[in-house]
């Protein structure tokens, strides 16, 4: 019992390292997502056949394909044949990004349907362009109601990021399972490794959480 | 491309894993539903102490990982004496962790039932039993039918972390036929497309459920 | 009208503490075969909650009740659930079964705590729906349905299980002006069926035509009971006179 607690103490600064590295693929991977998820809501939602047929494939294929099968598929199949040469841990960051682009796509896409038409309406009446209205009328709303599902799909991000460690990654989950291998406390150190999540999701939901309140809207409530 | 590497080495062997697939996808989304029910039930209804202790059993399986949970039952628990073979320690960790994302949706579909349905029922003699099975689950159960269809959805997908504790399914299959081969490409392009129908039909048949239980006006409370 | 002589519902000494206030302050009340008694009274009265505790729906904390001259013992549940399908239970917010359309709303209590067949059941379903006037809209789900047609509905709901007597917690408060004449013309039928009834109410001019008696409540007690005449004629000096001159200039309604 006491050495278990003594080989976590020791392992934790190794731990926390890993720790950053699983920031940097959450961070890496929400944020990719947000830019790819924004620009395929708008086209879902205001482009033309084929870019809402596209988009629609693109969804349906990442959200179909499980993460582990997409990390496989990209890391050691498709970028090596498309001669990209990537660390595991940049192309854990773009697969995970590629991912959460699907799901987030969709949340956006439900925030933007839940405004009232008249909202474009009274940008086009102004004299608006369509993407001008866009940008500054519709996705400033939409963004702010998107927060509660987003910090949801970070929660969700954050738990898929432990899968990083299959192509090697050196982040929380490679660094538990190495020193486990070599101290057969696996038990402990697991329990450890949990509670880091567990740290990592109640921090960043929390900051979501203050965000929302930061910016929301007076007296407008969905 | 040569065909004969897909019939006579590929496709056997990863509907060899499939078969393996499926035997953990069934019992896992059966008996977590089951066990979600019976959480969310205590989680809504329970008296304080079972409340909590429901709750913080779904605190932690939907706040960590399925792979450390997993990695837990599998690597962790021999530690402690406890030596569970691959098979049983992917079913225990998807039941468990499934179980508590059922919980979350029977709780919330419990909770957006209104008073004044108990208090109708219980006015003209229905015990409680009688209420609970005639009027409150029929409601519940149409509006917590598309979070827990989803969810057994991602069972279908996470299945695939079985691998990763040496138990052999679809994914396992197709890792080694690559790694063997050098044909990740190919390899895992097929095995996306076999999740893919799997995902795709049960997305199918979620709907026809939702169909069939439709009800005009009784959406979201 | 003659009165028999036994109570078919006695009310002894209600008392009732709801969120550390006292909702109800020893209330009793007798009601006789085929009367309609109206509780009228300020919001906060204690009317809702007396006519729930009266079915158990709340649960008195002091209080007896008797149905026939038998004692209800609230503890024995299958003596509770039997009591409560000899008393109809009609809400201001309706409660009816939002999965089930008008017929099966109607017709599950019969099905499942009357253990009527499938068909009897339906038929005497449809039979209520039609003495209510929704015999053409069985099909109907409670989305579809307008307020003043969902009352109907649960009156009929009430109704199909034959009870003794009915309690009505303000009926028509939760219907817009234009609804609300459909379902007092629905009461009214009953009451000059027979119905023995105790009704809460903001309608005034229906209580001066229909009641049997009149009890004013305020503050969890009964303040003054009698006929409508002795309260509520134009030169009684009662609490009851002003709170209904107080609520006719409210709601202008003529007196």
């Amino acid at each position: 019992m006491i050495d278990a607690l003594i080989a976590i103490f020791e392992a934790l600064p190794y731990l926390l390292k890993g720790a950053l590295a699983t920031s940097g693929i959450v961070i890496g991977a929400m944020g990719l997502g947000l830019v790819m998820g924004v620009h395929m809501a708008v086209g879902q939602v205001y482009g033309n056949r084929p870019t809402r047929w596209f988009v629609g494939l693109y969804v349906w294929f990442f959200r179909g394909v499980p993460v582990l099968v997409l990390l496989f598929l990209f890391y050691f199949g498709l970028f090596a044949l498309i001669g990209l040469n990537l660390s595991a841990f940049a192309a854990s960051i773009l697969v995970l990004g590629m991912t959460t682009a699907a799901y987030q796509s969709q949340i956006f896409r439900g925030a933007i349907l839940s405004l009232p038409k008249g909202q474009l309406q009274a940008a086009r009446a102004l004299g608006m362009s369509d993407i001008k209205a866009i940008i500054s009328i519709i996705l400033p709303q939409a963004l702010r109601f998107s927060i509660p599902a987003w910090s949801n799909e970070y929660s969700i991000i954050l738990k898929d990021s432990a899968l990083a460690f299959v192509l090697g990654t050196s982040e929380i989950m490679a660094r538990s399972h190495f020193v486990a291998s070599r101290t057969y406390h696996h038990l402990p150190l697991y329990i450890t490794a949990g509670c880091i999540y567990f740290l990592l999701t109640w921090l960043g939901v929390r900051a979501l959480l203050k965000l929302e309140a930061k910016v929301r809207i007076p007296g407008y409530s969905q | 491309m040569d065909t004969i590497f897909f019939t006579d080495q590929l496709i056997p062997a990863l509907n060899r894993g499939l078969i393996m697939s499926i035997k953990l996808i069934i019992p896992s989304a059966l008996i977590g539903l089951m066990l979600g029910i019976v959480i969310g039930t205590l989680r809504t209804f329970g008296h304080s102490a079972v409340r909590k202790a429901a709750n913080g059993y779904a605190i932690i399986f939907r706040g960590t990982p399925l792979v450390v949970q997993l990695f837990l039952l599998y690597f962790g628990l021999p530690n402690l004496g406890i030596y569970l073979d691959a098979y049983t320690a992917a079913v225990i960790g998807f039941i468990l962790c499934s179980g508590a994302y059922h919980s979350e949706y029977i709780r919330g579909s419990l909770l957006s039932i209104k008073k004044g349905q108990f208090l109708a029922a219980q006015s003209m003699g229905f015990s409680t039993f009688k209420t609970m099975f005639n009027i409150i689950v029929p409601q519940a159960v149409r509006r917590a039918l598309p979070g827990c269809g989803n969810e057994i959805i991602y069972l279908i997908k996470y299945s695939s972390l079985a691998y990763i504790i040496t138990c052999i399914e679809l994914t396992g299959e197709g890792k080694i036929i690559a790694t063997r081969t050098f044909r990740y490409t190919e390899v895992f392009l097929v095995i996306g497309f076999y999740y893919l129908v799997l995902v795709t039909m049960a997305s199918f048949v979620l709907q026809k459920i939702k169909e069939r239980f439709k009800v005009p006006g009784f959406g979201k409370a | 009208m003659t009165k028999p002589k036994k109570p078919i519902l006695r009310v002894e000494n209600i008392c009732k503490i709801l969120g550390g206030k006292e909702i109800l302050k020893s209330v009793s009340l007798s009601l006789y075969k085929g009367e309609l008694k109206v509780l009228i009274g300020p919001s906060g009265a204690g009317k809702s909650t007396l006519l729930q505790c009266i079915n158990f729906l709340i649960p008195p904390d002091k209080g007896r009740v008797w149905l026939e001259e038998t004692e209800i013992q609230s503890h024995k549940k299958r003596e509770l659930y039997t009591f409560r399908q000899q008393v109809g239970m009609i809400f201001q917010d309706f409660n009816l079964f939002d999965h089930l359309n008008a017929l099966e709303n109607v017709a599950i209590a019969l099905r499942k705590v009357k253990k009527m067949s499938r068909q009897a059941a339906r038929d005497c379903a449809v039979a209520e729906l039609e003495r209510v006037g929704l015999g053409d809209k069985t099909t109907l789900y409670p989305a579809e349905l307008s307020g003043g047609q969902k009352q109907r509905v649960s009156i009929a709901r009430a109704l199909a299980m034959e009870p003794k007597i009915m309690l009505l917690d303000e009926p028509t408060s939760a219907l817009d002006p234009e609804l609300i004449g459909e379902v007092l013309s629905v009461i009214r039928n009953l009451a000059q069926g027979g119905m023995t009834m105790i009704l809460a109410t903001h309608q005034i001019g229906f209580t001066r035509s229909l009641a049997d008696e009149v009890l004013f409540m305020e503050n969890g007690s009964i303040i003054e009971q009698g006929t409508p005449e002795d309260l509520l004629s134009p030169d009684a000096c009662t609490r009851s006179r002003d709170f209904c001159s107080r609520l006719n200039e409210l709601y202008e309604e003529g007196v």
